[in-house]
């Protein structure tokens, strides 16, 4: 066998080049320039006043970051508790060789992540309208009490969200559990049956304990995802504001994105930025520390 | 020599170099791409309708003035009020004349007033006699600190557009409406259940706790505001506090008059076709644009009259939406740019045009006597279509351009919502004992505005 010549030095330079500079150049130093600008208080980056501390003494007590961020959290939390079910739900079923036709089901699944958000949202929010609304239309054709004029993106604004969200990635998780699940030693399983485990007994002691890493790591990427959530809100909800009526809809990158870059304060909205990189950071030093001593 | 090159080669797979070939090839190909050319004055507009009698007056121009040639760009009014933001923030660049909606000026004026982008207008409006030729209200959302940035496009007066088939079959007199409760009292018969069971199908006007431009059209029709004349918020006044308690009671209880309908989906307009909805806040543009192209169904079957006024002899109309013609500060041929913004926007070919096409009224009032706002219009069964909205024209009440307007229209709105459903929770459907909750929500949502308008610098350090 023909063992691998070493690289010359300058390779791995050749291929991390490009990338350390455009993480200079559009991560590092606007990072760094956000911290400054947090701040300040800006109409545009050429009008700038320093105001020390006074941004996030606001935010402390500002009803609608707060606002944002409940409703980033109920979307978060909203989104786990039904996202990963249907994702794992939908990988066992397709991880079945006996299930016919499972290839396609796979595609058809995951999709709604191959085409674009933007056209995701506009879909959804045709299936959310009022009285033409696919889903008003059934739940009416369904159920004759059911209101053809449900506002789902008027009073349900999360509901219809979250919803939009489980179609848009749970297809997308479930790859991550489907290869998870073709990793659990078929050994194991036949083990536990032959010990006499029912079908629920070796999903509950042995097959989920083989996935876990993989799951926290779903975990870890639904919540960073959800923290940053934007497009999806933003054209769903775009006719009313992009936060929606009463800004049920307002997310925290919605709220940054809004003041920062409509109303042109940038300085607060560096301020919203960093709070969000401290969450998202707690978050991920949080699930290291839970799941310490899993590999992945 | 030839060790060199195999080396080199070699250091990466052949898969690897297909990479960086398409890689370095297709930034030359983008790098060699050439921009077409800015030639001449640059003017933006955002609205799709206008564009094609623009073209005709910009072509027009163009041949009178061929050493002042213009080039006109249609761009989507998100793009539009990104790269107009941008431009005003960042020094990017932007067109020297440029069409801007009213929902997406706010922002312009949030600065101090030296920072704003566009060119002051009011020593030229001011010199050419222009503020006593336009609509005086028509001004107003243009206007920051008592400055005008903007050649206002419209007028945008609202009327109620309502189903004249269902009214005069049921035989209402509609001439005898007067006020918003002769409205509702005169016209309850219409308000029917299938079969005379079962729940309501048919409401008398659009409207539900949510829907912001209705709120706003008609708390400027009442008389109310959400800011005074030097731009200081206004939420909590008496005034307010009994409008939304009023307007609560219109979407829920006993005596519900309004449904939900959407102006600009499918669902809205299926639910006019077939009659859910009797009245409809209609300004000029809606009229023009999208009850008679969206809904040709409903030609001979629609009239149009003055709103119902809240209080006998109160105003008749409101106004919604709205369009200006500005100079982008950053021009370097700002004269130019006038002498075209006055040639198109001053011109009564363009208001003619903008009529025919649109349905848009003339805000210059030495056009409003123009027989073509006299023709009767097949769709409102005859009616003089452009004369209806010109004679309310004079009476459209002025609004604010405060940066933080869409700020406090939501937390105006969000105090109807939360009414409405206090309404709802206590079983209390009447105008009068929803006040104080009105005012309560009221004084929290003026807190929360005062407080982001008072952070700002810019604003409160301005004379």
């Amino acid at each position: 066998m023909k063992s691998a010549r070493p690289h010359p030095a300058w390779v791995p330079w050749f291929f991390l080049g490009p990338f350390l500079l455009l993480f200079a150049v559009f991560f590092a130093w606007p990072l760094a320039r956000a911290a400054v600008l947090s701040f300040e208080q800006t109409y545009g980056p050429g009008v700038v006043v320093f105001i020390g501390l006074r941004n996030a003494t606001f935010l402390l007590r500002d009803p609608l970051f707060w606002t944002a961020f409940k409703n980033t959290v109920i979307f978060t939390v909203g989104s786990l508790l039904v996202q990963m079910p249907a994702a794992l739900g939908l990988a066992l079923l397709l991880n079945r060789p006996s299930l016919k036709g499972r290839h396609w089901f796979r595609l058809v699944f995951f999709s709604p992540a191959l085409i674009g958000i933007v056209f995701a949202a506009t879909l959804a929010t045709l299936v959310f309208e009022k009285q033409t609304g696919l889903i008003n239309y059934a739940l009416h054709s369904l159920f004759h009490r059911w209101d053809p004029d449900f506002p789902w993106l008027d009073d349900y604004l999360m509901t219809s969200l979250i919803l939009a969200a489980l179609w848009l990635y749970a297809g997308f998780n479930m790859v991550y559990f489907l290869a998870a699940l073709q990793n659990v030693p078929a050994e194991q399983i036949e083990a536990a049956s032959i010990d006499g485990a029912n079908a629920w007994q070796r999903f509950w002691h042995v097959t989920l304990p083989a996935i876990r890493p993989v799951g926290g790591f779903i975990v870890l990427l639904s919540v960073a995802g959800s923290f940053q959530i934007f497009v999806l809100p933003y054209v769903m909800f775009l006719r009313t504001g992009g936060g929606g009526p009463h800004d049920r809809g307002l997310t925290i990158v919605m709220y940054l994105y809004k003041t920062g870059f409509l109303a042109g304060d940038l300085g607060y909205a560096s301020a919203i930025g960093w709070v969000l990189t401290i969450l998202l950071v707690g978050i991920v030093l949080l699930h290291r520390r839970l799941t310490r001593g899993e590999e992945f | 020599m030839k060790s060199f090159f195999a080396r080199f080669f070699g250091a990466l797979s052949p898969a690897a170099w297909v990479i960086v070939a398409l890689a370095v090839g297709s930034s030359i190909g983008v790098a060699l791409v050439r921009a077409t050319p800015r030639r001449g004055l640059q003017f933006w507009i955002f609205a799709v309708n206008h564009e094609p009698f623009y073209r005709a007056v910009v072509a027009d121009w163009n041949r009178e003035h061929p050493d002042k040639p213009v080039q006109i760009s249609l761009v989507n009014v998100t793009a539009l009020e990104q790269r107009m933001m941008s431009s005003f923030f960042s020094g990017t660049p932007i067109a020297d004349v440029l069409e801007v909606e009213r929902s997406i000026v706010g922002p312009a004026f949030a600065g101090p007033l030296p920072s704003v982008g566009f060119v002051d207008l009011t020593d030229r409006l001011r010199q050419q006699d222009l503020l006593e030729r336009i609509n005086h209200p028509s001004f107003s959302p243009w206007t920051s600190r008592g400055r005008i940035f903007g050649i206002p496009h419209d007028v945008h007066p609202v009327l109620l557009a309502y189903r004249a088939d269902l009214v005069e079959a049921a035989g209402i007199d509609m001439s005898r409406i007067q006020t918003w409760d002769d409205y509702f009292r005169m016209l309850a018969p219409l308000m029917k259940s299938p079969g005379g069971s079962g729940p309501v199908d048919r409401y008398l006007i659009n409207g539900w706790p949510s829907d912001y431009y209705t709120a706003e059209m008609l708390l400027l029709q009442a008389g109310g505001a959400l800011f005074d004349a030097h731009e200081r918020p206004t939420l909590n006044s008496a005034f307010n506090a009994r409008f939304i308690a009023r307007l609560a009671t219109w979407y829920t209880g006993p005596h519900r008059v309004a449904r939900s309908l959407d102006y600009f989906s499918a669902s809205g307009h299926q639910m006019m076709l077939q009659g859910q909805i009797v009245g409809l806040l209609v300004p000029d543009w809606y009229a023009g644009l999208i009850l008679k192209p969206e809904m040709p169904g409903l030609a001979g079957k629609m009239k149009l009259m003055p709103l119902p006024a809240w209080e006998p002899g109160g105003r008749r109309t409101s106004a919604w939406g709205g369009t200006m013609l500005a100079i982008a500060k950053s021009s370097a041929r700002q004269q130019e740019a006038w002498d075209f913004a006055q040639f198109l926007y001053l011109s009564p070919t363009t208001a003619v045009a903008l009529f025919r096409g649109d349905g848009i009224v003339s805000p210059i009032k030495s056009f409003w006597s123009n027989p073509v706002y006299d023709e009767p219009d097949p769709y409102f069964c005859g009616q003089h279509f452009g004369r209806l909205f010109l004679d309310q024209a004079s009476n459209v009440p002025m609004r604010t351009s405060s940066p933080y307007n869409q700020q406090a229209l939501t937390a105006f709105d969000n105090c109807l919502i939360d009414v409405t459903a206090y309404a709802d929770r206590t079983g209390r459907y009447d105008p009068a004992p929803l006040v104080p909750e009105a005012q309560r929500l009221l004084d929290g949502a003026q807190r929360q505005i005062a407080d982001q308008i008072a952070r700002n610098v810019f604003l409160t350090a301005a004379p």
